[in-house]
């Protein structure tokens, strides 16, 4: 039998818009010391933690090496600390990879995004593209997406509509989620009738500025006791990068969420992810994304519009604790779908609780228009 | 310890740094081209048939080394995909509202993201032809390229009636008061200065009792309507007849008219009957013309 992964512990702040009385370093420590009240771990050379994976980004702290600013403060002195940028479910990709390799049996995962800090989320991201041929045009993941929207609503049956009760449906979940952004409830005919940002996505088609930071605690299956009752494992993780330039890929085709999901499908045993799963959580930036994302990971094979219509999100019990779109800082997304898949396996999600979750996928995306995507499965 | 809002300090910041990104060698030729001989180049995979904009040294398909297959591309295209963008940030190269496209360059099979200017943002659509227009300035960089602009859709020159089109009963006419002067410039053209056309005196003598126009001057006045009109431009007059009915004095208004009277399938001509009449309908000709009608010709848009 192959070896498994625990999550052991997860630990969060409130998502807000603006954590303007803290300092990200103070965000993570609060998540640090949760951590080790809720599990007991050791900094310990012989049992405890040895190495922690943060995620962060140097743009979005604007200094270079970010994760050299919190060495400290997640417990990284004198031991080994990697950082992972990108979407945060990486981190949780290179910790299993860590731990199923035999390099180690505990990994502290630690991650902070404060979105609210730079003048504009799209002058970081206009920063992603190439100085040569793309970022003096103006790309950015907003843009970038926009290009992705309307070609998917074209072949998706996806319309503007549907975008706008997803919104709706994710203000609602988000609003029985005590860790989500705090949002205001919102009316289809707000969603409607909201600016266009860039056609065709509308304002409130986009998820809001919002700060966060959280912390997870792995280890190998035969130690995961130690530190908890219930611990959750990872069963089947996979990732995959698609071209650079948008020029390059059918942004359509969903050509790495296709081949991430393969694989971690491959690895957990998953034949039809149909179902498969209990609840879904998938990572999305944007309306447009959820349907998307849906038809990606397999469970919307009749196109996104359709399945939305018969009712999709809630069969599939998808995005329950109110999704990226609900507010959760770029590059964090793949871990806070990760936490409520956590959360749901344990029992512990309270309005949003859905009855005997065994199975639960945990999808992470980053890039322009969905340049990479990682999933995950988790099982109790 | 207190959390106030005015006891959090924030330091303004912003990162900025004077830096010289290296292009790489084979973006260099990309970028020198467009600056140099504003010239478009693409490389292409042998292996995988494709051609790359913009450029790159490796193919990410098969992993062969391209960097020396440069083709030139045409410096127009179509539009595969667009978003519109409205929000107004700082690293947006032109006041927003401003359209962003995906065009596909003739000649490549990766489409490079660019400006559209000069189309209605509600009539911006995938599908529409476009064409690069260079920067005045040259910087070096992919905005040498300024922006693209829609090609004209209408074509430079309106082609007449091709065989296929022309339906028998179809008319076309033109008229033109003839004045002294015409008469006169006619007769230098012709090298006709009988002074039945040219001396009231003379002309006082003739069947006429005054000057009249030279006969192949109304008769010429079939001439715009063949060859501009009907069939129009393009068109090939094989052979025109005219017989003259009555004459034509200065000041008469002439209105030459032809009728597509046959279509003869087997040459894929057309024949054409013609009458001249003056201002009080008098018949002034009659005759026929047998035309090539123009043929249907490559898009020619420029």
């Amino acid at each position: 039998m192959r070896r498994k992964v625990a999550v052991c512990a997860v630990a969060q702040i409130k998502n807000e818009p603006d954590i303007w009385y803290q300092r990200f370093q103070g965000m993570l420590f609060d998540c640090f010391e949760s951590i080790v009240e809720q599990t007991g771990v050791t900094f310990d050379m012989e049992k405890g933690i040895r190495n922690v994976v943060t995620c962060s980004d140097d743009v979005f702290d604007a200094r270079t090496i970010s994760d050299s600013g919190m060495t400290d403060v997640v417990g990284a002195h004198y031991r080994g600390e990697e950082k992972t940028a990108q979407d945060g479910i990486n981190a949780l990709g290179y910790a299993m990879a860590a731990i199923l390799s035999g390099h180690d049996d505990l990994i502290l995962i630690m991650g902070h995004c404060k979105e609210s800090q730079s003048e504009s989320r799209q002058m970081c991201t206009n920063l992603a593209f190439d100085p040569f041929f793309c970022r003096p045009l103006g790309l950015d993941f907003l843009n970038a997406s926009a290009f992705q929207a309307r070609a998917y609503m074209e072949k998706s049956g996806v319309t503007d509509d549907h975008l706008a009760r997803i919104v709706v449906r994710s203000r609602e979940n988000g609003a029985k989620n005590p860790y989500a952004r705090k949002n205001e409830l919102l009316t289809k005919e707000a969603v409607l009738n909201s600016p266009m940002l860039s056609d065709p996505i509308r304002e409130l088609h986009q998820y809001p500025v919002t700060d966060w930071a959280i912390g997870m605690l792995l280890s190998c299956e035969e130690r995961a006791r130690e530190f908890t009752d219930n611990p959750i494992y990872i069963t089947g993780f996979g990732n995959c990068m698609d071209s650079y330039f948008l020029g390059d890929r059918d942004l359509t085709s969903n050509f790495a969420l296709k081949k991430a999901a393969g694989r971690a499908f491959r690895m957990a045993g998953v034949k039809d992810a149909k179902d498969a799963f209990d609840i879904v959580e998938l990572n999305d930036a944007c309306a447009y994304q959820l349907p998307m994302w849906a038809e990606g990971v397999g469970l919307a094979e009749e196109g996104g519009g359709a399945w939305i219509d018969g009712n999709g999100m809630e069969k599939h019990n998808v995005n329950l604790s109110g999704g990226m779109l609900n507010g959760n800082p770029i590059m964090l997304g793949g871990l806070a779908r990760t936490v409520e898949a956590f959360l749901q396996l344990r029992g512990e999600a309270g309005e949003r609780q859905v009855d005997g979750v065994r199975k639960a996928l945990a999808h992470g995306t980053t890039g322009p228009a969905g340049q990479h995507h990682g999933v995950i499965i988790l099982e109790k | 310890m207190s959390t106030a809002r005015e006891d959090c300090f924030t330091m303004e910041g912003k990162l900025a740094l004077p830096y010289q990104y290296f292009a790489g060698l084979t973006g260099s030729r990309f970028l020198i081209s467009l600056r140099d001989q504003k010239k478009i180049k693409g490389l292409k995979c042998n292996k995988c048939n494709k051609i790359f904009v913009p450029p790159r040294s490796t193919c990410e398909i098969c992993f062969e080394e391209i960097s020396g297959n440069w083709v030139d591309l045409k410096n127009s295209g179509t539009v595969t995909g667009f978003t519109i963008i409205r929000y107004e940030e700082p690293h947006q190269p032109v006041k927003p509202p401003y359209i962003l496209a995906l065009i596909k360059l003739d000649g490549a099979d990766t489409p490079l993201t660019h400006i559209v200017k000069g189309v209605p943002l509600s009539k911006m659509k995938v599908g529409m032809k476009v064409k690069a227009m260079f920067a005045k300035k040259s910087t070096s960089s992919i905005m040498d390229i300024d922006h693209f602009r829609p090609v004209e859709g209408k074509p430079k020159f309106e082609m007449g009636y091709t065989y296929d089109e022309l339906e028998v009963g179809m008319s076309a006419s033109f008229s033109k008061t003839i004045s002294e002067s015409d008469v006169y410039l006619f007769a230098g053209i012709s090298g006709d200065f009988n002074p039945m056309h040219l001396n009231e005196e003379f002309a006082k003598m003739t069947p006429f009792g005054t000057r009249i126009a030279h006969g192949a001057l109304p008769q010429s006045l079939i001439a715009p309507v063949l060859g501009m009109k009907l069939p129009g431009l393009g068109t090939v007059a094989l052979e025109i007849m005219a017989r003259f009915k009555a004459p034509t004095y200065f000041g008469d208004t002439i209105t030459a008219t032809g009728e597509v009277v046959e279509k003869l399938e087997k040459k894929r001509w057309v024949r054409m009957a013609l009458t001249w009449t003056n201002q009080k309908d008098e018949l002034v000709a009659e005759g026929s013309a047998l035309v090539i009608p123009p043929m249907p010709l490559p898009q020619q848009a420029e």
